[in-house]
């Protein structure tokens, strides 16, 4: 990507902004139904209902302390892990609900894959090690390990960086190498929706151009959410859009959601729009 | 248009810049006379131990002590004012422990080498006692068949404890089940079981019932109970500082709760595991009672686990330092010194083991 190229990105104007081009609204894939979340006593999140088209990039914004990384924590039964932590309501992937009893969550997180928000490599694997691990872990069989590694670190924009030391301790990487890192381990067990949890906050401007690059390009084979603070992101790389908002004590709640031309061009809440340019939050 | 110059002698030090710490500090008036200050009354104070008869606990509080306070605050007066002062007590008291300490291990090494070294040699290792009296001389007999027999007991233990007491920890720390607190309690109570029980209930449940003969397996059992709850309740430390990022990556990833545990949790902590089988093979290995009564002992090397009696180290030593025959009592000694180098070749093993990071 020229200088230019990158500048025209960084300097989108967000009022009259041309956004992607939104994926025909396909079958729905994932889909929460009245969602409330509660930290023992806490409710921190109410009556969420939120579709997610298959094959489209969905971005939650919202000010911090909302319940973003809660919902989306819902959404692959990682929330259940915290002691204390209820949920109602419930979450469909492919028309079934995920939390029946029926359903193992082991099948369910492996085929909704997540990046979290703080880089989370295991220190006791080398960079290779990290990026099959979840081959390893879930008892994945897929064939010719060394193109996995090549193809999953190349769309995480690391493979440069790290092909001549793949045996090398995964903790040596720096911070944003290590978050790449872990993108490209999310990759490698092909999920058919990856939650990305501000997956770009330590990144530098250019590889998060490079991640946002294989979103829009991993977008047309799976179902991508992604949580993010940086509103040229949601933008450049969403389809749909939802702001999340949690007023004054009360549980956090979707204040708005559309296409993402709808939300930051044309948005019908005030509090959206204050939202979006940056009035609040 | 002006070209800046540089003098040849500048433009040598800008090109040759020499790696430095700045950081480190440079000793100076107030620390070294601080350090005369701990030294000095150490000295004086180890002086009197060696020419005379005054006992050490009498030496330490009533000398060593007041002789310190004064020295430091001197010390501390003559660089800083009174001002110093509290500097000075804090250092004289960091100085000062890590010097005790050092003293106390090396005046029980030190005594080790003085009695014990005249019998420590190549064949003081390797042999046997059979034939050996308490009088024979030094230049006949060994301890090996006392370091096998302490090795394999010790191997025997950890076969047992090591893999009971990291399903403990794994079971309070991962699982979490509803048991652990009583799980945690049984281990606690566990570590406060003297070591002569532990002998004993082996000697009763498994010698006296004529299930096993006293052997290295009974003594590995016994140790085993002695081991189990200092490994498990390291390990449970260990596990716990493993950060929770990396069991929810691994869930995320589709891994079920027993993966996350072998492949992830437990390699992380592997540093730590390692230390926590250090510390029970340290808290064991110089038990004596226990085998006295579940082990036994025996002249000859045994290697067959469940046949016969078995000598150890720490028998032998109860065996021989009590004798009235000065070799006997070299012999001991010799062994505790044989004993302590053991241990501290362990250590640096398993530490060697523990250092490589990544591992598959
Ligand atoms: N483990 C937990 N226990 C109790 N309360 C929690 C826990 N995790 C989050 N919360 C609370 O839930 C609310 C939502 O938190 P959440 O992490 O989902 O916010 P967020 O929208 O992701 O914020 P940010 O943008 O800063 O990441 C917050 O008020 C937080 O204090
Ligand atoms: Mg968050």
């Amino acid at each position: 990507m020229s200088t230019a190229e990158f500048e025209d990105v960084m300097d989108l104007d967000i009022e009259g902004v041309e956004a992607s081009t939104a994926h025909p609204a396909g079958p729905t894939e994932m889909e929460s139904r009245d969602v409330s979340v509660w930290f023992g006593q806490r409710k921190v999140l109410e009556g969420v209902n939120i579709a997610f088209p298959k094959n489209t990039v969905t971005a939650l914004i919202g000010p911090s302390g909302c319940g973003k990384s809660t919902f989306i924590r819902t959404l692959n039964r990682l929330h259940e892990l915290i002691p204390g932590a209820a949920l109602a309501g419930s979450v469909l992937y492919e028309g079934k609900d995920i939390y029946d009893a029926a359903v193992d969550p082991v099948h369910i997180r492996l085929q909704i894959g997540m990046v979290f928000q703080k880089p989370n490599p295991f220190p006791s694997m080398t960079i290779r090690g990290n990026v099959l691990s979840g081959l390893k872990l879930s008892g994945m069989k897929r064939a010719n390990h060394d193109d996995i590694v090549e193809e999953t670190l190349t769309a995480a924009g690391l493979w440069n960086e790290v092909k001549d030391r793949l045996g090398n301790a995964a903790g040596d990487l720096s911070g944003g190498q290590q978050q790449r890192l872990v993108i490209a381990r999310a990759l490698a067990v092909q999920p058919h929706v990856l939650l990305m949890d501000e997956p770009c906050s330590a990144l530098d401007p250019a590889s998060t151009l490079k991640i946002e690059e294989t979103i829009r390009e991993l977008s047309k084979e799976v179902t991508i959410i992604i949580v993010t603070h940086n509103m040229q992101q949601a933008v450049r790389v969403s389809d749909y859009t939802a702001f999340f908002l949690s007023e004054e004590g009360t549980p956090g709640h979707v204040v708005e959601q559309g296409a993402t031309t709808e939300i930051f061009g044309n948005p019908q809440e005030q509090r959206t729009l204050d939202y979006v340019n940056g009035r609040f939050g | 248009m002006s070209t800046i110059t540089f003098d040849p002698e500048t433009l040598e030090s800008l090109q040759q810049q020499k790696s430095t710490r700045p950081w480190r500090k440079k000793p100076n008036r107030f620390t070294a006379s601080v350090t005369l200050a701990v030294v000095i009354p150490a000295l004086i104070v180890s002086a009197l131990y060696l020419t005379s008869d005054i006992p050490v606990p009498i030496l330490l509080v009533v000398i060593y002590l007041p002789l310190q306070l004064i020295a430091s605050g001197i010390a501390a007066w003559a660089t800083k004012g009174t001002r110093g002062i509290a500097d000075s007590v804090i250092i004289v008291n960091a100085i000062g422990a890590s010097l005790f300490s050092v003293i106390v291990l090396v005046s029980i090494i030190g005594s080790l080498i003085v009695r014990g070294l005249r019998a420590v040699s190549p064949h003081f290792l390797f042999q046997n006692s059979v034939y050996i009296s308490p009088s024979t001389p030094l230049d006949y007999g060994g301890i090996g068949h006392s370091l096998v027999g302490t090795l394999l007991i010790v191997f025997i233990a950890s076969l047992i404890s090591v893999p009971i007491g990291i399903a403990t920890a794994v079971y309070i720390t991962e699982v979490r089940g509803r048991a652990v607190p009583y799980v945690r309690f049984f281990v606690q109570a566990m570590s406060g079981v003297p070591s002569v029980v532990a002998g004993l209930f082996i000697l009763t449940i498994v010698v006296a019932t004529g299930a096993f003969n006293q052997s290295a397996f009974a003594g590995g059992l016994a140790y085993a109970i002695l081991m189990l709850p200092t490994v498990a309740r390291t390990a449970e430390e260990v596990l716990k500082l493993v950060p929770d990022d990396l069991r929810t990556g691994a869930l995320a990833l589709g891994s079920t709760r027993a993966r996350t545990v072998l492949r992830v949790v437990i390699p992380a902590a592997r540093t730590g595991i390692i230390t926590a089988i250090i510390l029970g093979v340290a808290r064991v290995i110089g038990e004596t009672a226990p085998l006295l009564l579940a082990a036994g002992n025996n002249d000859q090397t045994v290697v067959n686990p469940f046949g016969s009696p078995i000598s150890s180290v720490p028998t032998y030593i109860f065996n021989n330092v009590a004798l009235p025959y000065p070799d006997a009592v070299a012999r001991a000694w010799g062994s505790a010194l044989v004993l302590i180098i053991l241990v501290a070749i362990l250590f640096t093993l398993a530490r060697i083991i523990g250092r490589g990071r990544v591992g598959r």
